[in-house]
């Protein structure tokens, strides 16, 4: 930091006592006014898009996202990225239908599931925390080796699982609203408490801030980065078993691309990809920028393929908006 | 203030000791049979030039090293473990020490970084609201009068320093040792740090103040320890001891002859600096270059040297004042002008801003003007070699090959390449900052020798150091910046260590 930007700082200490600054809310605020403005466009163009059935469409499509977003964004706040989501779900969806085809318990399966995720995240997380391999590249590595084993084994073709009652009762809506939908929320609310209660959760923020600091105070880095990839993995897991109860089948071709908007999201939230600072409420925001451009553009009939480029100029202008806000409301307080 | 003073002389027990310790590095004897006791509620100056041993006796006391022989002893008792365990003993004895560089997280609040890893917490659950109570007392112990709920990213530099030192008050510490604590503040801030220093010692804490501002440590200081060449020389009582005095102990009485330097500084001036101020490290600053001459600059870290140097080449903005080179202002010129019109800057850090490490030395070196070894943008191997080792000859450096990674080369072969870059680029005025910092002592001799050279050739530099016997060594004249402004000016051959130490280091 410069010393007369410091030194102005300091000029201007006595304007700012409060804990409560503008400037750490002013993300939020903006992807608020974001989501306001998509509503107002979308409303008045698409057809059909205010209706009750595609408002429910909507949530169904963020938890879809959000439940991984939860656990990516405490990933890169920590400083790391996960781009492994997508064939993560699809890979444990077809772990899931083939350990149904096989008998196992439903419960037990889910149980399984779940831990098979986290102990595949957990690789990603020991390779980077004890191993120095950077975890873009460990990650890319189970990107590829558990699409490629989802697509080996099932040849491509859907693994049907047959009738399940627990897991038709996941895709069956209560009061209207999906039960993806409320595991996401639900979750959302633990990740949001963690993140910022726990010592866990602040550990991740002082690893990603500085973590030699983090380190120096006795904080165990390596353990926090191994749990943080593990939970990725478990939280891709769910996704994966909700993609099941939604198909009916497990799929080694489902979630493609969906790390992407996983990170979008994320992103548009406001959390920084160099680490240290993020937030939950950030990235619930971000996931319905993301699930609403999608939905929107849908119901507008664009082109497909053209709706990529529209999408991908939204995310883009939707983070530089954001960093000018935040630019601009840090000097206004700096003064 | 006196009773503590008091008690810092009578005979308390000591809170730590050396006895005796002796510390070898292959090479340098960085301790010799050093022996020390600081009192409780004392705040002990320590003072010596850059590897005197300063760091060495922190380090056995925090238990980061282990004397070859001799024993220290925190609150009475040795430490006995004699592996990474014994830092942790050093802690739980209650030594803390501040280092230079900060270690908060700029993202988190004022409470979260004073308990950072060890927050208290009830199953895993933070417990904010008697962190923070926790917290607001601790900080206003030292005067520090903040919400715990603020981001420490909005933090003024001697808050954070502030913050630091209330984090290593915590769990009752004995002894408090902090490393150049104010280098990095201006003087207004730097009030504010020596305020809760001597809050800390009336509280009963020893403190260790390593720094070199001699104003500050009249201020704060009880006694100081002087350091030269891995041996305590003595420990005067600061209040009658005079600054030369000190000077005279810290650079020994080593026969200091300046060599006579031929000054071949022309009439023609190249820069002219006017009024410059770099709010608030530079208040008013006035000086001339000539071609052909060598400058130095001499002042303590954080005396404002790399802020003058950057505000002439464009990096930095300034407030007030003019710079002119040629005789043009450069008010408006940025650093690719400043390169332009014939200036090269060689950075203080050399690792983070001097190199690229992974590339080789032809780059490094010829990445001021690429342009002069291409042809349509596409590089010539062969010209690049020819200008690299142009440059290798001239400079003598110790390279394999023009395209050895400059990362393999040693320090002072690094530099060399360094300041080879402007040689290369044409460079009329070049601006060094600490040139031969990590640099060994033959390697420091080929750079002084380098740089006379050039000035010979016509060319002009300012050459910054910290390091006040090199001065003499290399420089026509030597300016001293202190408290934001040039306070004196020595003339080859009348360069003389000791005055130009004292300069440096006396307060208003």
């Amino acid at each position: 930091m410069s010393l007369d930007h410091a030194a102005k700082q300091a000029a201007s200490e006595k304007a700012k006592k409060s804990g409560f600054t503008f400037s750490q809310h002013m993300n939020e605020l903006s992807l608020f006014f974001a989501i306001a403005v998509l509503y107002v466009i979308f409303a008045s163009t698409a057809p059909g898009f205010m209706s009750f059935n595609n408002q429910v469409n909507i949530l169904r499509d963020a938890a879809t996202i959000g439940i991984a977003a939860w656990a990516v964004t405490l990933i890169i706040i920590a400083g790391e990225i996960d781009v492994s989501v997508g064939p993560m779900v699809a890979f444990i969806s077809v772990e899931l239908a083939f350990l149904l085809q096989w008998g196992v318990p439903t419960p037990a399966a889910f149980v399984l599931a779940i831990a098979l995720g986290a102990l595949l995240g957990a690789v990603s997380g020991v390779l980077r925390a004890y191993f120095d391999v950077p975890s873009f590249v460990a990650t890319l590595g189970m990107w590829s080796a558990l699409r490629g084993t989802a697509l080996f084994v099932t040849d491509a073709l859907p693994v049907s699982i047959g009738r399940n009652d627990m897991l038709d009762a996941l895709d069956r809506s209560v009061l209207g609203i999906p039960p993806a939908a409320i595991i996401m929320l639900v979750l959302f609310a633990v990740f949001a408490f963690v993140s910022r209660k726990t010592a866990f959760g602040r550990s991740v923020f002082a690893i990603g801030g500085n973590a030699h600091a983090a380190f120096l105070s006795g904080i165990r880095v390596s353990r926090i980065r191994v749990a943080l990839f593990a939970i990725g993995g478990a939280m891709a897991a769910i996704s994966g078993i909700l993609l099941v109860s939604r198909l009916g089948s497990g799929n080694a071709t489902a979630a493609n691309g969906l790390e992407f908007d996983v990170i979008a999201a994320v992103v548009v939230g406001g959390t920084a990809l160099s680490g240290g600072r993020g937030s939950m409420l950030g990235t619930l925001l971000g996931v319905l920028v993301i699930t609403l451009i999608g939905n929107g553009l849908v119901l507008l009939g664009i082109n497909p393929f053209f709706q990529q480029v529209v999408r991908g100029m939204i995310i883009v202008i939707a983070v530089l908006a954001n960093i000018q806000a935040i630019k601009r409301s840090l000097s206004r307080n700096k003064g | 203030m006196t009773t503590v003073s008091e008690i810092g002389q009578a005979a308390v027990p000591a809170v730590a000791s050396l006895k005796g310790c002796t510390r070898r590095y292959p090479g340098v004897l960085a301790l010799d049979s050093a022996t020390f006791d600081v009192a409780p509620g004392e705040v002990r100056a320590l003072l010596g030039k850059n590897g005197a041993g300063k760091s060495t006796l922190i380090r056995m006391l925090t238990g980061a090293e282990i004397p070859d022989s001799g024993t220290v002893l925190i609150d009475g008792a040795e430490l006995t473990h004699t592996g990474s365990g014994r830092a942790q003993e050093s802690f739980e004895k209650g030594v803390r020490v501040v280092y230079q560089e900060l270690s908060l997280v700029p993202g988190m609040t004022l409470a979260e970084n004073l308990f950072l890893g060890r927050w208290p917490r009830k199953g895993g659950v933070i417990q904010y609201a008697a962190m923070e109570a926790e917290a607001s007392e601790a900080m206003a112990r030292l005067g520090l009068d903040l919400p715990p709920d603020r981001l420490v990213a909005g933090l003024s530099p001697a808050e954070r320093q502030l913050l630091e030192i209330a984090r290593a008050m915590l769990g009752k510490p004995k002894l408090v040792i902090l490393d150049e604590p104010t280098s990095s503040l201006a003087a207004a801030e730097a009030e504010k740090v020596m305020a809760a220093v001597t809050r800390v010692a009336a509280q009963g804490i020893a403190v260790i103040y390593v720094s070199h501002r001699m104003n500050e440590i009249r201020q704060i200081a009880h006694s100081a320890t002087i350091m030269r060449d891995g041996r305590i020389i003595d420990t005067v009582d600061v209040k009658g001891a005079d600054t030369r005095e000190i000077v005279r102990l810290m650079l020994g009485s080593e026969a200091s002859q300046a060599p006579v330097l031929e000054d071949r500084s022309l009439s023609e001036t190249v820069l002219e600096v006017k009024d410059l101020a770099v709010w608030p490290k530079l208040a008013s600053i006035s000086f001339s270059l000539k071609k052909g001459e060598v400058l130095g600059i001499a002042g303590l870290l954080g005396s404002g040297r790399t802020e003058l140097l950057q505000a002439i080449m464009g990096v930095r903005r300034f407030d007030a004042g003019d710079i002119r080179a040629d005789g043009k202002s450069v008010k408006s010129a940025g650093y690719k002008e400043m390169v332009r019109r014939g200036f090269g800057y060689t950075p203080e850090s050399r690792k983070e801003e001097g190199i690229v490490p992974l590339l080789g030395v032809d780059e490094n070196t010829l990445s001021t003007n690429f342009a002069g070894v291409s042809t349509n943008g596409v590089l010539s191997a062969s010209r690049m070699a020819e200008a690299t080792r142009k440059i290798i000859e001239r400079l003598h450096i110790k390279t394999a090959r023009t395209d050895t990674p400059i990362g393999t080369l040693s320090g002072g072969n690094q530099q060399k390449v360094v300041i080879g870059r402007w040689v290369y680029a044409g460079s009329r005025v070049m601006l060094l900052d600490e040139p031969t910092r990590g640099v060994d002592i033959e390697a420091k001799a080929q750079i002084y020798a380098i740089i006379r050279q050039l000035a010979a050739e016509g060319r002009s530099v300012i050459f910054v150091s910290s390091e006040i016997e090199e001065l003499p060594l290399v420089c026509d004249r030597v300016l001293v910046l202190r408290d934001g402004a040039l306070q004196e000016e020595f003339k080859s051959p009348n360069i003389d260590q000791d005055s130009l130490m004292a300069a440096c280091i006396t307060g208003h």
